[in-house]
């Protein structure tokens, strides 16, 4: 019994079964299905590295030490002036003390609430540096600023050098399972607040608490403004492609029930909704789709031309059984290739799709026939504009089959030659570049401040008590003013300074003392005066340790693009290594470290990746072709779209980043079907003896427009992916439509010629 | 016969719901006895052992001595004189305060490799000091009078019977939303459980090794206290305390400082 038979033989037992199938498919669906309650809830940049990450151990490692390195921040700007104005801060101060609520707090710094130092001879006083603003003259007010930019700890920190932009910090102390959603809805109710109260102040939110709840906030709001949108537009496409109000519902049937059960599977996998995972059941959607238009298309097709609907469908299977299966196989090879990378995230993305494209494949040829059986469907004859341009276009292309060969060639070269302008590089930065809320709080933050996020470094004198050696705070300004002296750094911190600042406190606020004592005694007796004198909340717990043996430095940094920012890392560590002795470091970590450190490792993962998923789906298209010829000649048009693709990138950035690889990947797979469905249609006419200008006739007549429809449907649901607020998707979606638009004018226009003047001769 | 009954009983809950009202009362008048427990000792000496162990288990351990002068104007707080002895660093260095009831606390401190002595003065001292998970108002705010006070009822632990009070400080710039203590039957402090100004649980203090000095005067020789949140713990000991021993009221001013310090 051949293949054929076979497919017919169980085409027949579906159809006689029907009910049982649908039943039993139903009750394993939605067993699967009822894994979607243990999806967990994103955790952040944390759950964008995987645990064992080394980048993210060195942030672990200092946590163990100073505590949490999450900041909430509130940005606070009047639209006018400077900060220090009465009704600003007022602002700041009643924010500062409100901060004091926010779940899991442990220490608010603000402009208000800095300590300030009056030295009298030797009467020192210590109090907040702005205190009863209602008893302020606006000469007082105005000179606060004069005063402000002389403070070491206020500049760069609690407001910016200009004075036009202040800073709350709230460092926050997260129990182990670390979820930003409270402090966060707390600070959001502060900001809706106070901007009400003062209306020509903008108050912002912002800190790496922000960012790390923007994953968990822009997958929530993907999933509620796109999922019923995308539901409609498939629901509209379907019956124009289809005709049929039945046919529509089997098809909409068939994807939803592929996307359930893949969600519900990444819920049993323990998979977090991170933002990539939102594209998932768009992407398991579209591909179904085109699964079932392929199916039913056909199915119809036969039905007008006079078969009964069991018939009808049986010989649709029998005809797309083996390209839907090979087609699944491929795309889902593609798109398993993105677990070579390094971020769980797309993993987990790209193994759901893998689960959904499976259990499509299965409802295309289970479900779907028993379904069609069982409903009553109509069939109308359809005329078809599209069928008819393209067999024209096949009379077209087979006349000028070279010239199309040759201007192709002569774009595609040109093309390629801009493809050098690409490094592989990217910005974690702009992830949410896309939240209009984050990118105004950027636009706020970063010109003044450099950026939102700190680098920290811990430096390890190895003795108890050493860090009040001179020697150690001389080395540690050292490394401070080298730091400083880098572009990637906006402004750096050090127990150094607290020193220094003491130092010119004890000796009548002149500054010609604001330096290191030589003295160590001197050192250690104006740290342990300073630590009788801090406020709740302001000790030095999260820059020294307890044994005075070890600091942490807090270095801002620039808003740097990954490839700047292991550059450097690698800097640091060599200048850490000449200099550095007698202490020691494990040099520097943190957000804006580990994020460019996950690009690096992730981008050479799925290099590797894309070489090997590229030459197995290679490998099996040519041995489903059964001919070496056709395997070499699928190549062409499954790489010209990358080509082109990433040639016309160069318009619009330079940057391959980590979501143009993922691109490649998820599309690399649905690329080849068009491929394969034209080849296999070419041999099979060849195989009835027609002539290599017949043959490209048959396959634009027969498989033509499916290649077409299924094109359509992939180009619409990722450019619909343009739509996600989260940068990645945004890219992804985009440059996977290009891709496949793309793919789809090559396989019309370059591989018909191609097959003409390379393929075998009858 | 019904009502009867109903009206017997009314009348017997009666003064306790009386009680109940003054939960405010009670509250102070056990804080009162808890801390009048402590006084007439008129001066104090001892050495203290200061025990900082992080959530890992690594110990750093600081030695002082120190003298305290009891005030007999209940008005007014008491004078303490500090000697820092390790790490080797600061030994020497003396620090000298007034406390105050009402008024922020003054503070005078010796520094011997700066040979000077610096007034101090700061309104708010609520931060942890030399790295512990102790508060300088942990201390100075040991006056019942700092603080609002309500008592809300008993509990049985291991056999013993406490009184739960809870107390809100009435001064500015605290750490603490609230506390929660633990008063025995002799009217001593055994556990206070300290509250961030978020109502959150911050750390929690035992006060252990209680002796009875003088025949009269309770006072704890333990006292450990454990972050809840930063996993952190700090143990103070007190060794070789001495009461009354007749110090020079004289060594309390800070026309004093540097020849203590020597």
């Amino acid at each position: 019994m051949n293949l054929e038979d076979r497919i017919e033989n169980f085409g027949k037992i579906l159809i006689n079964h029907r009910i049982k199938v649908i039943f039993s498919t139903l009750i394993i669906i939605f067993t699967i299905t009822f894994g979607m309650k243990f999806l967990e809830t994103p955790s952040g940049y944390r759950g964008f590295v995987e645990d064992d990450f080394k980048y993210y151990q060195d942030v672990l490692d200092l946590e163990e030490k100073y505590g949490n390195i999450d900041v909430l921040t509130y940005v606070v700007k009047p639209d006018t002036g400077s900060i220090f104005q009465r009704e600003v801060l007022n602002l700041i101060h009643e924010l500062t003390e409100i901060s004091w609520q926010t779940p899991y707090s442990s220490r608010v710094s603000s402009i208000t609430n800095h300590q300030y130092t009056t030295v009298e001879g030797d009467d020192i006083s210590i109090s907040d540096f702005v205190e009863d603003i209602g008893m302020m003259s606006q000469a007082e007010i105005e000179n606060l600023y004069s005063l402000a930019v002389t403070e070491d700890a206020v500049v760069n920190f609690a407001m910016s050098e200009s004075g036009k932009v202040g800073l709350i910090n709230i460092n926050l102390e997260m129990p182990d399972d670390i979820n930003f959603k409270e402090p966060i809805d707390f600070a959001w109710k502060q900001k809706e607040h106070f901007e009400k109260k003062y209306n020509n102040v903008y108050v912002g939110v912002a800190g790496s608490a922000q960012f790390s709840q923007n994953f968990q906030s822009t997958s929530e709001s993907d999933a509620t403004k796109m999922y019923p949108s995308f539901l409609l537009l498939t629901i509209i496409l379907t019956y124009i492609l289809l005709r049929s109000v039945v046919a529509s519902i089997i098809s909409l049937t068939v994807i939803l029930l592929s996307i359930l059960p893949s969600l519900g599977a990444a819920g049993w996998l323990g998979f977090e909704v991170q933002p990539p995972l939102i594209t998932a059941p768009i992407i398991i959607l579209t591909i179904s789709l085109t699964h079932a238009i392929h199916m039913l298309s056909i199915a119809l097709t036969n039905m007008t031309e006079g078969m009964t609907k069991n018939e009808a469908i049986i010989e649709s299977l029998k005809i797309n059984f083996s390209p839907i299966f090979l087609t699944s196989f491929t795309t889902a090879v593609g798109i398993a290739g993105i677990n070579f990378g390094d971020i769980p995230a797309y993993s987990e993305m790209a193994n759901t799709v893998v689960i959904g494209a499976a259990i499509g494949f299965i409802l295309s040829v289970t479900l779907l026939p028993s379904m069609f059986s069982l409903l009553p469907i109509k069939a109308r004859k359809r005329k078809s504009y599209v069928i008819n341009v393209l067999q024209k276009l096949g009379e077209v292309i087979y006349k000028f089959k070279e010239r199309f060969i040759i201007i192709i060639s002569i774009i595609c070269i040109t093309v390629f030659s801009l493809i050098p302008n690409l490094t592989f590089d990217d910005f974690f930065g702009t992830y949410f570049d896309r939240v209009p809320a984050w990118l105004e709080v950027k636009n706020v933050v970063d010109p003044e401040f450099g950026s939102s996020f700190y680098i920290f470094s811990d430096v390890q004198s190895n003795e108890t008590d050493g860090i009040t050696s001179p020697e150690y705070l001389k080395k540690l300004d050292e490394f401070e003013s080298w730091l400083i002296s880098q572009d990637e750094v906006s402004d750096v911190s050090t127990i150094s300074d607290v020193v220094k600042t003491l130092h010119k406190n004890m000796n009548g606020g002149l500054d010609e003392y604001y330096k290191i004592p030589d003295d160590k005694a001197l050192i250690a007796q104006y740290l342990l005066l300073y630590e009788f004198s801090v406020p709740y909340g302001m000790d030095l717990k999260n820059q020294m340790t307890a044994d005075k043996s070890d600091s942490r430095m807090l270095i801002r940094s620039n808003n740097n693009t990954s490839m700047q920012a292991v550059a450097f890392k690698q800097r640091v560590d060599e200048w850490l290594n000449k200099n550095i002795a007698p202490y020691s470091t494990e040099g520097v970590a943190g957000i804006p470290i580990m994020m460019p450190h996950l690009f690096v490792e992730n981008t050479r993962g799925l290099v590797i990746g894309l070489l090997i998923t590229f030459s197995f789906i290679i490998l099996v298209v040519g041995s489903a072709l059964r001919s070496f010829r056709y395997g070499l000649i699928s190549i062409v048009p499954n790489i010209i779209p990358f080509v082109l693709g990433f040639g016309i990138l160069t318009l619009v950035t330079s940057m391959v980043t980590a979501a143009h690889q993922f691109a490649v990947l998820i599309s690399i797979g649905l690329v080849v079907d068009a491929t394969i469905h034209f080849l296999s249609k070419y041999k099979k006419a060849l195989s009835i003896n027609l002539s290599p200008q017949e043959a490209i006739q048959y396959c634009f007549r027969y498989v033509g427009y499916p290649i077409v429809v299924a094109s359509v449907c992939l180009f619409s649901g990722f450019l619909f992916l343009t739509q996600s607020m989260f940068y990645y998707n945004f890219i992804v979606g985009g440059m996977c439509a290009l891709i496949i638009l793309i793919a789809l004018l090559i396989d019309l226009l370059l591989l018909p010629p191609l097959l003409l003047i390379f393929g075998k001769k009858a | 016969m019904r009502y009867i009954k109903l009206i017997l009983l009314a009348l017997i809950f009666f003064p306790f719901s009386l009680q109940a009202d003054t939960a405010e009362g009670v509250g102070l008048k056990i804080a009162k006895a808890s801390y009048e427990n402590g006084r007439g000792f008129t001066d104090m000496v001892s050495d203290q052992l200061m025990i900082l162990i992080d959530p890992k288990g690594k110990e750093v351990i600081r030695e002082v001595s120190s003298k305290t002068l009891e005030n007999l104007n209940p008005d007014d707080g008491d004078k303490s004189i500090t000697f820092f002895k390790t790490p080797k660093d600061v030994e020497g260095t003396v620090m000298l305060s007034h406390t105050h009831i009402s008024d922020d606390d003054d503070q005078w401190l010796y520094l011997p490799a700066l040979g000077r002595v610096k007034r101090i003065s700061s309104s708010n001292k609520s931060g942890a000091f030399m790295g512990s998970e102790v508060a300088f108002e942990d201390f100075s705010g040991t006056d019942y009078r700092k603080y609002d006070w309500k008592y809300l009822g008993e509990k049985i632990e291991n056999d013993e019977t406490f009184f739960i009070l809870e107390s809100f400080p009435n001064y500015k710039n605290s750490g603490y939303s609230k506390r929660i203590s633990l008063t025995d039957s002799l009217d001593r402090t055994r556990k206070v459980d300290f509250y961030d100004r978020k109502g959150e649980l911050l750390k929690i203090l035992y006060l252990e090794d209680y002796e009875l000095y003088k025949d009269k005067i309770w006072m704890a020789n333990t006292m450990r206290v454990e972050n809840v949140q930063n996993k952190n713990m700090t143990i103070f000991k007190w060794l070789n305390r001495e009461l009354d021993t007749g110090i020079d009221k004289k060594d309390f001013e800070k026309s004093s400082l540097m020849r203590l310090a020597d």
